[in-house]
C-alpha cells in the first residue's frame, strides 16, 4: 500500500471519530444464573440495555451478536425472542475479539445507512454448562466435541486455553525477567475492584499470599491466573450521536476502533509475546486522534493474569519487557496511574468474552458511579477485546460525551 | 477403567497422515515446498510461504530447542493422571518450525526456554509420537 492509499484509509477512519455513541448498556444476572440457557441470559441483557437507552424493541433496526459456538444464525433467535425485525443483522465468530468487532460493524453499518440504531451483545452461561455433570466439570471444556484438536496437543496432554496462554507467559518471563509476583499484582488489583461491584460473581479479598496458596493449574498459572466460569451476558445499544443525546443516559461517543489478527497462529513469528493488540491499538489511536497518555481507564481483556501485562505494553502504556513494573507500581489500582478493569474484570467480575469490559468502559465514561468505583475526573477509555486462538484483538476508545 | 485411563492417540487429518507415517518408522517428516523449499507446520497442502500446491515431505534432524513451555498440574483427561506434573513445550527446530511436544527424561524444575533438544519415539498404542529430550549444545 502506497502513502497516498494509506492516508485516504486514515481520512475516512476519522470520519467515523464520534460519529455514534452508545446510548444504552446492561447486563444480565452475572456469576451463577442456573437454569438459564445463553440466549436467555443475552435476552435479558439487552433488555435491560434498552430500557436503559429509554428505547423500545421497535427502535431497534439492527442486531450483531456472537453466538455460543454450537449454534447456527444466533442473532435470528436472538431478534425473534426481543419481536425485533432487523435490517442490518448477523453473528460473529472471532471469540472474545468479536464483541467490539460487533460495535465496529455497527458503526460502520450505521454511517452507511444500513440501520439507525444497534444492538450488539454477547452471553453465555459457562459457569452453568462447566458444572452440569461430574465429567464437565473435570475437564473443564467449554468446547463442544466435534471442534476440539485431533492430533498435534491431546496426545501429549496439551488441553485448553490456560495452557496456550502460558506458553506466552513463560516466554515472556524468560525474555524479560517478569515474574508471578508482576501476575499476583494484576490479579489482587483486580479482586479489590471487584469487592467494590456488588454485582461481582466473586467477592472474597485476595491478598499476595492467597494468590501463592492458590494451586498451579498449568504453570506458570495457578488458578488465581485464570479467569472465571460465568453465566454472565452483556448488551450495548449502538446509534448516531446526534440521536443519542436525546435518550434517557449520558451517551458515551465511539471515539475510534482498531482491529487485528495474528493468523499465522500463536506459535509462530513473536506472536505470543507481541499480541495484535499492537496494530488493533495503533487503528484505533489513528482513528480517534489519541495516543496512549490520552487514556484515563483501561478495560483489558483478562482471560489470564499474564494477558493484561502483554497487552498493557502493546498498547504503549510502557514499553515492551517493562509490563512487569508497571503492574507492579499499582498502576493498575483505582487511583493509580492507569486503573484498569475497574469491575473486577473476567478475574474477579465474571467472564463474558470481553462484553462486560465494554460496558464497565461506557459506565466509566458517564460518571454516575459512586466515588468509590470511579475514575476520578476519566474522559477517555481503552478497552480491548482478545480471542480466536489467542491471536485475534479488536481495540475501542470510548470518550466522555 | 483402564480403557477410560488410555492416552488420547492422534486421530490425523487426510493432509497430516504422511506425518504420522514417517514417525511410525521413527522419522521427524515435515511438508516441504518443491518450488520455494519452505517447511512449516502443521501439515498442510499448500505452501504458506509461496502459495504452490508441488508439497511433498522430508525428514528433519530432529534437532531443536525449546521456545517455551508449561508445566502441567492439572488432569485434563483421566490418561494423564499418573503423569501430573509433565512439561508440554513448544519446539523450535533447526529447519525453523515450531511443534508442540513433551520435553521428557528431565525434571519439568530443570527446563528452561533455548534448552537443546532432540527427537526420541515413543509408541502409544498404535501410534508413534514424537517427543523431546534434552541433548548437549
Amino acid at each position: 500500500m502506497n502513502i497516498a492509499d494509506l492516508s485516504a484509509n486514515v481520512e475516512s477512519a476519522r470520519e467515523l471519530r464520534d460519529y455514534c455513541s452508545i446510548a444504552g448498556t446492561a447486563t444480565s444476572r452475572l456469576g451463577r444464573v442456573p437454569g438459564v440457557s445463553s440466549l436467555d441470559l443475552l435476552v435479558e441483557a439487552i433488555r435491560n440495555a434498552v430500557d436503559d437507552a429509554g428505547l423500545k424493541a421497535s427502535d431497534i433496526d439492527g442486531v450483531i451478536c456472537r453466538g455460543p459456538d454450537e449454534s447456527y444464525s444466533h442473532h435470528q433467535m436472538v431478534a425473534e425472542r426481543l419481536g425485533i425485525n432487523a435490517s442490518f443483522s448477523t453473528t460473529l465468530t472471532n471469540g472474545g475479539a468479536s464483541q467490539i468487532l460487533a460495535i465496529a460493524i455497527a458503526t460502520m453499518a450505521i454511517r452507511f445507512g444500513l440501520a439507525k440504531t444497534i444492538v450488539c451483545g454477547f452471553g453465555r452461561d459457562t459457569w452453568s454448562r462447566t458444572h452440569a455433570t461430574e465429567e464437565a466439570r473435570v475437564r473443564n471444556e467449554t468446547r463442544p466435541a466435534s471442534q476440539r484438536p485431533r492430533e498435534f496437543g491431546p496426545e501429549y496432554g496439551y488441553f485448553g486455553a490456560t495452557a496456550a496462554h502460558a506458553l506466552g507467559a513463560t516466554r515472556h518471563m524468560h525474555l524479560y525477567g517478569t515474574t508471578r509476583n508482576d501476575f499476583g499484582a494484576i490479579a489482587t488489583a483486580f479482586r479489590e475492584h471487584a469487592l467494590r461491584n456488588p454485582d461481582a460473581q466473586i467477592k472474597k479479598p485476595l491478598s499476595m499470599e492467597d494468590y501463592y496458596a492458590g494451586r498451579m493449574i498449568v504453570a506458570p498459572f495457578g488458578m488465581f491466573d485464570c479467569s472465571l466460569r460465568s453465566d454472565a451476558a452483556g448488551a450495548v445499544i449502538v446509534t448516531r450521536s446526534d440521536r443519542a443525546r436525546d435518550m434517557r443516559r449520558p451517551p458515551v461517543l465511539i471515539k475510534g476502533f482498531g482491529t487485528h489478527n495474528n493468523t499465522r497462529g500463536w506459535f509462530n513469528d513473536d506472536n505470543m509475546v507481541v499480541t495484535a493488540a499492537r496494530q488493533s491499538g495503533e487503528a484505533a489511536y489513528r482513528m480517534a486522534g489519541l495516543g496512549p497518555s490520552d487514556v484515563d481507564t483501561a478495560q483489558i481483556y483478562d482471560c489470564f493474569t499474564y494477558m493484561v501485562l502483554t497487552q498493557l505494553e502493546d498498547y504503549g502504556f510502557c514499553k515492551k519487557g517493562e509490563g512487569g513494573a508497571f503492574v507492579s507500581s499499582g498502576a493498575l489500582r483505582l487511583g493509580g496511574a492507569l486503573p484498569c478493569n475497574t469491575s473486577g474484570g473476567q478475574l474477579s467480575e465474571a467472564h463474558a468474552e470481553g462484553m462486560l469490559q465494554i460496558v464497565e468502559g461506557v459506565r466509566q465514561m458517564r460518571h454516575l458511579y459512586p466515588a468509590e468505583r470511579q475514575v476520578k475526573n476519566a474522559e477517555i477509555a481503552l478497552i480491548s477485546g482478545h480471542g480466536g486462538n489467542q491471536v485475534c484483538h479488536s481495540t475501542l476508545i470510548l470518550g466522555k460525551a | 477403567m483402564s480403557e477410560v485411563k488410555q492416552k488420547p492417540v492422534p486421530r490425523p487429518a487426510p493432509e497430516s497422515a504422511p506425518y504420522w507415517a514417517a514417525a511410525r518408522e521413527r522419522r521427524l517428516s515435515l511438508p516441504k515446498c518443491e518450488d520455494c523449499e519452505g517447511n512449516w507446520f502443521p501439515p498442510s497442502r499448500t505452501c504458506p510461504h509461496c502459495l504452490s500446491a508441488r508439497v511433498t515431505f522430508a525428514d528433519v534432524s530432529g534437532r531443536g530447542k525449546v521456545y517455551s513451555f508449561v508445566t502441567f498440574h492439572r488432569v485434563y483427561h483421566p490418561g494423564f493422571e499418573g503423569d501430573v506434573p509433565y512439561v508440554v513445550a513448544l519446539i523450535e527446530l533447526e529447519e525453523g518450525p515450531r511443534l508442540l511436544s513433551n520435553v521428557i527424561g528431565v525434571a519439568p524444575e530443570d527446563v528452561r526456554c533455548e534448552m537443546p533438544v532432540e527427537v526420541v519415539f515413543e509408541d502409544v498404542g498404535e501410534a508413534t509420537i514424537p517427543k523431546f529430550r534434552p541433548r548437549a549444545a
